[in-house]
C-alpha cells in the first residue's frame, strides 16, 4: 500500500466519521428546529456535544488532508463549487455560535432558530456538492445536485432519530423517547425510498448496495422491537455504505494529484502521534462528562 | 469546465478586477476577525489560569471568582473563533485555489500539526470546564496548563504557514510544478522565529488589554459611586499586568522583526518606513516627524548607511506604500502608547511596594483608567495593523517571489457576491457575540461550590463582595490589585 492510499483511506475514514457524527448533529439540529415539545428539545440538547461542536474537526481533518495530500483535487473542488461550500461554511458558523449562544444565554429564541435553519442547509450544500462530485454533474443547482442534498439531509435526520431513541431512554424520558423512535421509522423508510432508486438509476457497485438496504431493513425490524442499541449500529452501517457507494463512483484522478512521498510521510506520522495524545485525552474527557456533578449538583458548564 | 481549467487559461486572475479585490477583502475580513478570536483563546485561558493559581495560594474566593468568569466567556470565544477558523479552510480553496494546488503541499503539515494542537486544546478546554466541581483543586489547574500550551502552539503553527509566504523554502519548481519538497523546511523557514513570538506576545498582550478595559470601566463606575470594589480591581490587574509585563518584550521582537524584513524583503521594508529613494543617511520619518539620519542609524548603527529605497524595485514587485506605511505607523504608535500605560502601571506598583502600602491609590487615578479602558480596543487595532503590514507589505505577492496574488485567486465569476454575504453574516455574528457576552456578565452566578458568594445585585456586574465588610477592609488596606502578583 502507498502513502497515498493510506491517505485516501484516512479522507474516507474522516468522511465516514463527519457523515456519523457530525451529520447526527446536523439532523439532531433539524428534529429540534420542527420539534414542538419543549421535553424533545431538551433531550437534542443534552445530547449534542459537551463545549462547542467537536464534529467539525471531522470536516477540517479531511480538507487539510485533502489539500496537503491531494492539492489539485482540493483546489479543483473547492474553486468549482464555490458557492455552495462557502454556504455551508457559513451554516457550520451561524450552527456553531449559536448553538454555545443559546447555551450561553437560554433565553434568545431566534439563536434557536437560526440554529435549526443553518443544520438543515449545511448538510443540503455539502450533500448536493458530493452528489455533483460522485456523478459528474456541472454542480449543485442540477437535479443531482437537489437529490444529493434531500438525501443528505434526510440521512442525517435519520440518524440523528436513530441516536436520541437510547438517549431520551437514558434521561427517563420514555415519552420523548418513543417519539424519536416513531421519526426513526418514518425517516429511515423515506432514506429508503430515496437512496435505493437513486443508487440503481446511478449503478453504484453491487455489494455497497445490498448492504446498505439490508441494514436499513434490519434497523426497521430493530427499531419495532425496541433494540435500541443495536439499531446504532445498523442504522448507522445504513448510512455510511451510502457514502462509500458515492465515494466508489466518484471520478477523481487521485495518483496523477498525489503529493510526493516525502510530504505524505511527515503528514502520516504527525497524524500517528497526535492521535497518542488525542485519543487518551478524548477519552479523559468523556468519562468526566459522564461522570455526574458531585452531591448532585447539576453541571455548571452547561 | 472546471474552475482550474479555466484558471490555467487565464493566467492572469479573477473574472473582474471587482472579483479579485473582493476574494482579497474577504480574506482579509475573515481572517482579521479570525485573529481577534485566536488571540484572545491564547490569552484569556493564560489568565485564567493565572487567576486560579493566585487562588489556590491564598484561598482567596475573588481569584476563583475571577477564574471562572473568565473561562466561561473563554468557553464561548472559542467556539466562534473555531467555527470562524474553519470559514479560513474553506476559504483557502474557494479564494486561492491556485495557490492550493501548486503549494498545498508544501505548507499542508504544518495544518495537520495545528489540527493535532488545536484539538488538544480543546479537549481540554472541556476538561477544565467540565472539571470545575470532579478535579482536585491542583488537579483542576494542571488541566488548564494544556490549553494554553495547544493555544500557543497551535498559532505558532499557522504562523509558520504565513511566514512560508514570506520566505518560501522547502521545495524547488519545475515546470510549474513543485519538487523535491520538504516539509520540515518550509516550517522552519527563516520567518517562522520572529513572527511566531511577535504574533504569540502581541496575543497576550492585546487579550490582556481588552479584559482589563472591561474592568477598567467597572473601575470608573465604581469610583464615581464612591465604593471599592476588590473583584474589579483583581480583575483588572491580572489581565493589566500580563500586557504590560508582555509590552516591553513585544518592542524588542518588534526590533528583531523589521531588521529581519529589512534583510529579507528590502521593499517591504522600505514601504513600511517610507524610503521612497535609494541614499545614504536615511531619515527616520513617522507621520510629521522627521529625525535626520536616524533610520540608518538605528538599523544599522552607522548614520550614513545606505538604505534601498522603494523606487529601486520594478513598480511591479512594489507593494501599495501608502497603506503598509500607515498601519505599520499605527501599530508602533499605539504599542508605544501601550508601553507608556505598562511602565506607569509598573512604577506605581514599585512606588507602592516600596512605601510599604502607603500611596495606595497610585495605580487606580482615573485619568489612568480611562486610558485603561481604551486600552483594548487599542491593542486590538495594533493588532490588525501589524497584521495589515506583514500581508499588504507582501503583496503583489501570493508566495513571496514566487506566485503573484492574481494567479492564485478563484477565476469563477461572482467572488464580490461572496464577499457581501460574508460581510452580513459576520456584522451580525460580532454583535451576537458581544451582546452575549454583555448578556452573560449580567446573569447572577449560581453559587460556586468552592467558595461562598453572596447574592448577587440584581443589574450590576459580578459586583458580589461589595457589601461584605472584609473584602472592604482588605481592598482598602490595598492587598487587592497589584500587590496580589507578587
Amino acid at each position: 500500500m502507498s502513502y497515498a492510499d493510506a491517505a485516501i483511506g484516512l479522507i474516507l475514514v474522516g468522511l465516514s466519521a463527519y457523515l456519523l457524527f457530525g451529520g447526527a448533529d446536523f439532523g439532531a439540529g433539524l428534529w429540534h428546529l420542527v420539534s414542538r415539545r419543549r421535553a424533545d428539545q431538551r433531550v437534542i440538547e443534552h445530547a449534542m456535544g459537551p463545549l462547542w461542536e467537536a464534529n467539525h474537526v471531522w470536516l477540517i481533518f479531511v480538507m487539510v488532508l485533502t489539500w496537503t495530500a491531494f492539492p489539485p483535487v482540493f483546489a479543483d473542488v473547492m474553486a468549482t463549487h464555490w458557492v455552495p461550500l462557502s454556504l455551508a461554511a457559513l451554516g457550520i458558523v451561524a450552527r456553531g455560535s449559536t448553538f454555545v449562544f443559546a447555551k450561553a444565554v437560554p433565553d434568545q429564541g431566534w439563536y434557536r432558530w437560526i440554529f435549526g435553519v443553518s443544520s438543515v442547509l449545511t448538510p443540503y450544500c455539502l450533500g448536493a456538492v458530493a452528489a455533483a462530485l460522485a456523478v459528474g454533474a456541472s454542480g449543485w443547482l442540477t437535479a443531482v445536485g437537489l437529490y444529493g442534498g434531500v438525501l443528505t439531509t434526510v440521512l442525517c435526520a435519520y440518524l440523528a432519530a436513530v441516536y436520541l431513541i437510547w438517549d431520551a431512554r437514558r434521561l427517563g424520558d420514555q415519552g420523548a423517547s418513543l417519539r424519536f423512535r416513531g421519526l426513526a421509522l418514518v425517516s429511515g423508510a423515506a432514506v429508503g425510498l430515496l437512496a435505493l432508486p437513486g443508487a440503481a438509476a446511478f449503478g453504484v457497485h453491487a455489494p455497497l448496495i445490498w448492504v446498505s438496504a439490508a441494514a436499513g431493513l434490519v434497523s426497521l425490524v430493530l427499531l419495532v422491537r425496541r433494540s435500541y442499541l443495536a439499531v446504532r449500529v445498523t442504522g448507522a452501517l445504513a448510512v455510511v455504505t451510502v457514502l462509500w457507494g458515492a465515494a466508489a463512483m466518484a471520478d477523481l484522478d487521485l495518483d496523477a494529484a498525489a503529493a510526493h512521498d516525502a510530504v505524505l510521510k511527515v503528514v502520516l506520522f504527525s497524524l500517528g502521534a497526535g492521535a497518542l495524545i488525542l485519543v487518551p485525552s478524548m477519552a479523559w474527557l468523556f468519562v468526566l462528562f459522564q461522570r455526574g456533578a458531585p452531591q448532585g449538583e447539576r453541571p455548571r458548564a452547561t | 469546465m472546471s474552475s482550474l481549467a479555466l484558471l490555467a487559461q487565464n493566467a492572469t486572475g479573477a473574472a473582474t478586477p471587482a472579483d479579485f479585490m473582493a476574494a482579497r477583502q474577504q480574506m482579509a475580513f475573515t481572517l482579521g476577525f479570525h485573529i481577534i478570536l485566536a488571540g484572545i483563546g491564547i490569552g484569556l485561558p493564560a489568565i485564567t489560569l493565572l487567576a486560579e493559581w493566585r487562588s489556590l495560594r491564598t484561598g482567596d474566593a475573588v481569584y476563583a471568582e475571577l477564574a471562572r468568569r473568565w473561562m466561561k466567556a473563554a468557553g464561548v470565544l472559542f467556539a466562534v473563533g473555531a467555527v470562524s477558523g474553519t470559514v479560513l479552510s474553506f476559504e483557502m480553496g474557494t479564494l486561492w485555489p491556485g495557490f492550493m494546488d501548486t503549494y498545498g503541499q508544501v505548507f499542508g503539515a504544518a495544518f495537520a500539526l495545528e489540527g493535532i494542537a488545536f484539538f488538544i486544546e480543546a479537549i481540554f478546554m472541556g476538561v477544565y470546564l467540565y472539571g470545575w466541581d470532579r478535579l482536585s483543586p491542583r488537579a483542576h489547574l494542571l488541566t488548564g496548563v494544556p490549553v494554553v500550551i495547544g493555544g500557543l502552539l497551535s498559532a505558532s503553527f499557522v504562523v509558520t504557514v504565513n511566514a512560508w509566504m514570506n520566505q518560501p523554502r522547502g521545495f524547488r519548481l519545475e515546470n510549474g510544478k513543485v519538487t523535491d519538497v520538504d516539509p520540515l523546511a518550509a516550517m522552519f523557514n527563516p520567518a517562522t522565529p520572529t513572527q511566531a513570538v511577535h504574533l504569540v506576545l502581541a496575543s497576550l498582550m492585546m487579550c490582556g488589554f481588552i479584559v482589563a478595559s472591561v474592568y477598567a470601566v467597572a473601575l470608573l463606575r465604581d469610583a464615581r459611586a464612591g465604593r471599592v470594589d476588590r473583584y474589579h480591581r483583581l480583575g483588572f490587574a491580572i489581565p493589566f499586568s500580563l500586557g504590560a509585563v508582555c509590552a516591553p518584550l513585544q518592542v524588542l521582537v518588534g526590533d528583531w522583526a523589521v531588521r529581519f524584513v529589512a534583510d529579507n524583503q528590502p521593499v517591504k521594508f522600505a514601504a513600511m518606513e517610507g524610503v521612497e529613494h535609494t541614499e545614504a543617511g536615511v531619515p527616520f520619518r513617522f507621520a510629521v516627524l522627521e529625525v535626520p539620519n536616524a533610520l540608518s542609524l538605528m538599523l544599522r548603527f552607522d548614520a550614513n548607511a545606505r538604505l534601498r529605497g522603494l523606487d529601486s524595485f520594478p513598480a511591479d514587485v512594489r507593494p501599495p506604500a501608502e497603506v503598509v506605511r500607515t498601519s505599520f505607523e499605527i501599530m508602533v504608535a499605539i504599542g508605544t502608547a501601550l508601553l507608556a500605560l505598562a511602565a506607569w502601571w509598573g512604577l506605581a506598583w514599585w512606588l507602592r511596594r516600596r512605601a510599604g502600602g502607603a500611596r495606595a491609590d497610585l495605580p487606580w487615578r482615573p485619568w489612568f483608567l480611562r486610558l485603561a479602558a481604551a486600552s483594548g480596543v487599542a491593542a486590538s487595532v495594533a493588532m490588525l495593523a501589524g497584521w495589515t503590514t506583514t500581508e499588504v507589505g507582501r503583496q503583489p505577492w501570493i508566495v513571496y517571489g514566487v506566485m503573484r496574488t492574481e494567479e492564485a485567486v478563484n477565476p469563477s465569476p461572482g467572488l464580490r457576491y461572496g464577499l457581501y454575504v460574508v460581510l452580513a453574516v459576520y456584522t451580525v455574528l460580532a454583535a451576537a457575540t458581544i451582546s452575549v457576552l454583555r448578556r452573560m456578565r449580567r446573569r447572577p452566578e449560581p453559587a460556586a461550590a468552592d467558595g461562598p458568594s453572596a447574592p448577587p445585585e440584581a443589574g450590576t456586574g459580578a459586583a458580589q463582595t461589595t457589601g461584605e465588610p472584609a473584602d472592604r477592609e482588605a481592598a482598602a488596606s490595598g492587598a487587592g490589585g497589584t500587590r496580589s502578583l507578587r
